[in-house]
């Protein structure tokens, strides 16, 4: 275990470990290349930042102080930090948006301050930024890739060869003359890359391009990053919060409060679980598992990636002598065994701007049930149809019966009736015209994606009071008063602190949490949430899903979240159902749902890493049953090994 | 709310009409409109409606969504259509001498003429919608306009924020359907009361929607600065119009019925003499 001593912080690296290096083996050659070009890339010096300082005008503390930082030409730096922590800063510095207050940024020898010509330096270090939408000028992918170097003055010829190129080296050539409008994230965000490809930098910097998107996209961005810094010798700065994608690169350091805490290969940074605790980075899963184990005395030596965690498994395990399958997992009973509020839909179809030419169909025939008292995770793509269901689930969309306009057709002869769609949320009956649909959405809460978008009032209190005004109208001003401190108590906030703040003054994890207080303000009795932890760091992310489970066991029988995060809802989730092309593709609890990683591999959809991990293990001959989430899974291990002992005695 | 805002009227077909160069579109329905305005004729008034059909036939868009256009301005025709049937003079009273309302001949065949050019304009630029996307109807102003930079008019900055604009609405109708629906989740009601409780109910929709556009608005400058935008300045333009052997050939058609209509205009005068005494317009 000795070679897994690593000095980190700025010093030199000790060599890599073996397994660390397979977990790694899809990643560019930055470490080798670096070390044979050696002599030349000393002259090569892609960035240079010397001592340098900057601070917004509003803010006393500095995003950055005194950094100083190298990348070399061809390499592939992760940058890691908590929201805040002078990550965007950094990226727009070396990009010459913005200008040190003190120190000095070179770009290829070029300072950035000097002024002479940004255009020169923004033609040699592209930056692709977090939100797709925000960055594209045109309605034609062409055009919009054409952007950059139109506004360079290259010719007609050689842009259109620049586009072909560009489209090609993020695989969207096929989407040429489409619109960014129809495409998903991931494919938006490869369009940004290839409008900064058309400028033919040599660094280029990712801005937590992938925040936004999902796994599928986020894949995607980051097989053309690593691609290209492969077989194009591009410098890239990656700017994340996700470990996976960190692992790709070939040095990272982390940031906190402006200054460079830790620096090192990815997997000696992120084996230092106690260190990133302490910078707000929260440990990956598998971290925990790993320390978990070892604080069970099991010897498995840190790692990243499930395929080798399984391998330490089984090697622990044979030199242990442990059973080859511990203890049955115990189904734990039901919290509540009412069914006041079970949720409960039948053929349910919708099809958008249905008779024209642009209709598509969102739901395809969905049957779901939903007991009170679930955790219920829905899974699915971008498109899946996933958010259009839920918004039925509190009459946003109402049901054709329930509309004004409705009138029941009469079957053609020979026909059979049409079948109707139908929900019924508690005794609310959705497809009734006379269901009071006020009274509903108080009873089912909702918080859309990006809920601290919706914030508008002047003070938090006037915000979170804005729905229970509307539901309870001439409600008593004491009353209204103790709704609100409740909530905004219930969601982690300091009442007293906080209610007369503008909401827009506040930070971003606690505009969400605001917006959340702002939703269950009025006690719902079922909670749905539309990707709740998106675009926060791992740290945010893991607070919120706390809050939910507080919600859960204290104030809403039913919470139901939509996400496509696997390791989330594996985490969370009692009860998980699969929405693709607009049907219920399945619906399990957790524990069978990822076992059937072929089905969820076809639908395009991952398995968190703990199914990932137990299906290997089970390949060497290891059975573990579990649930999935990260705790079960480590004690599920440990009592292969207890077993072990008492079989051995 | 705005289930119904469909972005543009673009129907997405392939046509000879859809293929041709949107500045030839413009052009001609330019030229078009001002053929119905110097049609004085009825002969030349058919000829130039039967381009017309043809042309919706050619481009295959349903006739139905070129009729719908006329609605938009239906109140209007029919204002004017009253207006002008009861106060435009004459000499040949149709109502009895008696009538306090007086209707002449004259008005009749006023009106008719009237209608039809409306029709036909407000149809003839729904052709050009409905067969132009936006973007290439704003490549097209854009080049038509580019003579005006001699006299500084900003051209170039005109069309990137036509273009921007175009690009963003969308973006921005389903961010406005997103906030509606999620304050409706919170019990907004925006269907019900009187003028000024809807007008206080919108505010919940319209600040986070600016707060939202401005965002936007940074962050898209930002790109465009690290895309090294600055100005139109040196700029070369990647998408150039061709014209081709279609917009020849529209433009032909075009000629002919525009030479039709004055050749009416001259000839059928004689032809129809008890006609042309009333149509003509002084």
């Amino acid at each position: 275990m000795s070679e897994e001593q690593i000095n980190i912080g700025g010093e030199k690296k000790a060599p890599q470990a073996e397994r660390l290096s397979a977990a790694q083996n899809n990643t560019p050659p930055a470490l080798p290349a670096e070390e044979g070009q050696a002599p030349k890339a000393a002259a090569e010096d892609a960035v240079v930042l010397e001592g340098v300082t900057f601070s917004y005008n509003e803010q006393p503390v500095p995003a950055l102080n005194n950094l100083s930082l190298t990348v070399k030409k061809g390499e592939f730096l992760a940058v890691i930090g908590h929201n805040g922590s002078g990550k965007s800063t950094l990226a727009r510095l070396i990009n010459g948006l913005l200008l040190p207050d003190k120190g000095k940024v070179t770009v290829f020898g070029m300072d950035t301050s000097e002024g002479k010509n940004p255009t020169e330096i923004r033609k040699r270090a592209g930056i692709v930024f977090q939100n797709p939408d925000n960055q594209m000028v045109a309605s034609i992918i062409e055009d919009d890739v054409a952007f950059g170097p139109e506004n360079l003055g290259v010719p007609r010829e050689e842009i259109g060869r620049r586009i072909d190129w560009a489209l090609r080296a993020v695989g969207m050539e096929a989407y040429r003359e489409g619109a960014p409008s129809r495409l998903s994230g991931g494919q938006k965000q490869r369009i940004a890359i290839a409008g900064v490809l058309a400028i033919k930098p040599d660094i280029i910097i990712l801005d937590e391009s992938t925040a936004m998107l999902d796994p599928r996209g986020r894949r995607e961005v980051m097989e053309v990053v690593s691609r290209l810094n492969r077989e194009e010798g591009m410098t890239v700065i990656l700017i994340t919060h996700f470990m996976e994608e960190a692992l790709l690169a070939g040095r990272t350091i982390v940031l906190n409060r402006g200054e460079i805490v830790m620096e090192g290969t990815p997997a000696e940074i992120f084996l230092h679980s106690e260190r990133l605790e302490a910078y707000n980075l929260s440990l990956p899963r598998i971290g925990k598992i790993c320390k978990r184990l070892q604080g069970a005395g099991i010897p498995v030596a840190d790692c990243l990636s499930p395929e080798v965690l399984a391998d330490e498994i089984a090697a622990a395990a044979k030199q242990a002598g442990a059973a080859t399958s511990g203890e049955r997992y115990v189904p734990a009973p039901k919290a509540a065994d009412e069914h006041d509020w079970d949720i409960d839909i039948r053929d349910l179809t919708f099809t958008y701007s249905s008779k024209s030419p642009f209709a598509s169909h969102a739901l395809n025939g969905i049957d779901l049930h939903i007991s009170q008292g679930e955790f219920f995770g829905i899974i699915g793509h971008t498109g899946s149809g996933k958010s259009t269901l839920v918004q039925h689930l509190n009459a946003l969309i109402k049901l054709p019966q329930a509309q004004k306009k409705y009138r029941p057709k009469k079957p053609k002869k020979g026909q059979p009736a049409p079948v109707l769609p139908h929900i019924s949320v508690g005794q609310f009956d959705l497809a009734d015209k006379k269901c009071n649909f006020l009274n509903l959405r108080e009873s089912v809460g909702m918080v859309f994606q990006y809920p601290e978008y919706q914030l508008f009032a002047e003070t938090v209190y006037a915000d979170v009071a804005f729905g229970l005004k509307n539901f309870r109208k001439g409600i008593e001003k004491e009353e209204e008063e103790r709704c609100v401190r409740e909530a905004i108590e219930m969601v982690g906030l300091s009442y007293q602190e906080i209610k007369d703040k503008s909401p827009f003054d506040l930070s971003g994890g606690q505009k969400r949490r605001v917006a959340i207080a702002g939703v269950i303000v009025t006690r719902p009795h079922i909670l749905i949430l539309d990707e709740p932890a998106a675009g926060l760091d791992p740290l945010g992310k893991q607070e919120i899903m706390e809050l939910l489970h507080k919600l859960h066991r204290e104030w809403c029988s039913t919470v139901i979240i939509v996400s496509h995060d696997m390791d989330e809802i594996a985490d969370n989730c009692t009860m998980a159902a699969v929405i693709s092309k607009g049907r219920v593709a399945d619906c399990a609890p957790p524990r069978e749902l990822f076992r059937r990683e072929e089905e969820l591999t076809s639908l395009g959809l991952d398995v968190p890493l703990t199914a990932k991990a137990a299906a290997c293990l089970a390949k060497l001959g290891y059975t573990v049953d579990t649930d999935f989430t990260c705790d079960d899974f480590a004690d599920r291990v440990i009592s292969l090994f207890k077993g072990g002992e008492s079989h051995a005695q | 709310m705005l289930n119904d805002v469909t972005f543009g009227q673009y129907y997405p077909v392939k046509s000879f009409v859809h293929s041709l160069d949107p500045r030839t579109k413009l052009v001609l329905l330019i030229a078009y409109i001002v053929a119905i305005f110097i049609a004085q004729t009825f002969y030349g008034m058919i000829l130039c409606a039967i381009v017309l059909i043809a042309t919706v036939f050619i481009a295959r868009v349903p006739f139905g969504s070129v009729l719908r256009s006329v609605k938009g301005i239906l109140f209007i025709l029919i204002l004017t259509s009253i207006l002008n049937l009861f106060f435009h003079g004459g000499e040949h009273l149709l109502t009895p001498e008696s009538w306090a309302i007086k209707i002449y001949r004259e008005a009749v065949v006023f009106t008719v003429f009237l209608l039809l050019r409306l029709f036909l304009l407000v149809m003839a630029s729904a052709v050009l919608t409905l067969t132009t996307t936006p973007v290439r109807l704003t490549d097209g102003i854009e080049s038509l306009l580019t003579p005006l930079k001699w006299i500084k008019f900003p051209v170039h900055e005109l069309a990137l924020i036509m273009s921007i604009a175009l690009r963003f609405i969308p973006t921005l109708i389903d961010e406005t359907n997103r906030i509606i629906a999620a304050q409706k989740a919170r019990g907004a009601d925006f269907e019900s009361g009187n003028i000024f409780k809807r007008i206080k109910a919108i505010v919940p929709i319209l600040i986070p929607l600016l707060i939202s556009a401005f965002r936007r608005a940074e962050e898209l400058g930002d790109a465009m600065d690290a895309r090294c935008y600055s100005g139109s300045k040196n700029r070369t333009k990647y998408k150039k119009l061709v014209f081709g052997w279609r917009d020849l050939v529209a433009a032909i058609v075009c000629a002919a019925m525009i030479a039709g209509v004055v050749l009416f205009n001259v000839y059928a005068a004689d032809i129809w003499p008890q006609i042309y005494e009333y149509i003509i317009i002084k």
